[in-house]
């Protein structure tokens, strides 16, 4: 180390500094396809539009006056072409403040998500 | 002895370790490549899209009215059916259109027999898809009147649309 030239250490160090920081910024975006994915696949696995088009459907039927077979064409061909398992029950109309309601109670498992919900329809 | 002198170059060992602890690191974590195809990005939009399309076929313009898509399905218009989805999925804001295409299929209930049956409504075309999988949308449609194509009772059928980028 003998006659070695010190000057200009803290620029060497700042340097030093910025390539750390950005080997931290490369590993932001490596994580960042992971984050994606996982998220992505979050939304995919959820059945969202199965449960609100079911709901939907469930409201129509009682909206048609309940037609015969309705009630088993949508169990059956949810299990069968939706891989869920639906039951739904719509019950006598009855007083709730002042307006008549149907309760409906409505159940659904695709074996990764369970929904159940009673609404007054 | 020990003396104070070269703290500097202690410290720039030290900050080149670690660049070099980070840089295996990298490398070594870098060995699998992700393309946005594994990371089901693409699939999760395009499966929103088309459950939007089908929600918004299966709106009314009116309250009371049918719906386009349960007039489509209660005629068995496959062509119309066809086009309007279509025309949905590949608009965009600005520049060409997308390069979306399309099957479906409606399936029905036999309620004498309980047999359930799919039913093709639109043929898929000669169009392979990229490195993109295709996605399947459903839609419940009540035909309350009945259909001349799937029975003449009240019934509910379920269309689905499958989906995919050539």
């Amino acid at each position: 180390m003998a006659c070695m030239n010190e000057e200009g250490q803290w620029i060497v160090l700042m340097g030093l500094l910025v390539a750390v920081a950005l080997f931290f910024l490369a590993l932001i975006i490596n994580q960042s396809a992971l984050v994606g994915q996982t998220t992505a696949e979050g939304v995919l696995e959820f059945p969202k539009n199965d449960i609100r088009d079911l709901r939907s459907a469930i409201f129509d039927y009682v909206d048609t006056e309940l037609p015969d077979g309705v009630k088993e064409d949508i169990i059956a061909i949810s299990l069968e072409r939706k891989n869920a398992v639906v039951n739904f029950t719509v019950n006598q109309k009855m007083d709730v403040s002042g307006r008549w309601l149907h309760p409906v109670t409505i159940h659904y498992n695709n074996g990764v998500t369970v929904y159940n919900e009673t609404v007054y329809y | 002895m020990v003396n104070d002198a070269g703290q500097l170059y202690t410290m720039e060992g030290v900050a080149a370790g670690i660049i070099m602890l980070l840089t295996a690191y990298i490398v070594v974590s870098t060995t699998s490549v992700y393309t946005t195809g594994d990371t089901h990005i693409p699939d999760m939009q395009l499966e929103q899209l088309g459950s939007d399309v089908l929600a918004m076929m299966d709106t009314p313009d009116t309250n009371g009215m049918k719906s386009a898509l349960e007039i489509f399905v209660n005629t068995g218009n496959s062509t119309d059916f066809n086009n309007t989805f279509l025309s949905c999925c590949n608009a965009t804001t600005s520049g060409k259109p997308d390069n979306l295409h399309m099957s479906a299929n409606v399936t029905y209930r036999d309620a004498n027999t309980n047999v359930i049956t799919e039913h093709l409504f639109v043929a898929p075309d000669n169009t392979w898809t990229g490195r993109e999988s295709a996605v399947r949308v459903t839609r419940w449609v009540q035909l309350p009147s009945g259909s001349p194509n799937y029975g003449s009772r009240a019934q509910v059928v379920l269309v689905e649309v499958l989906l995919w980028r050539a």
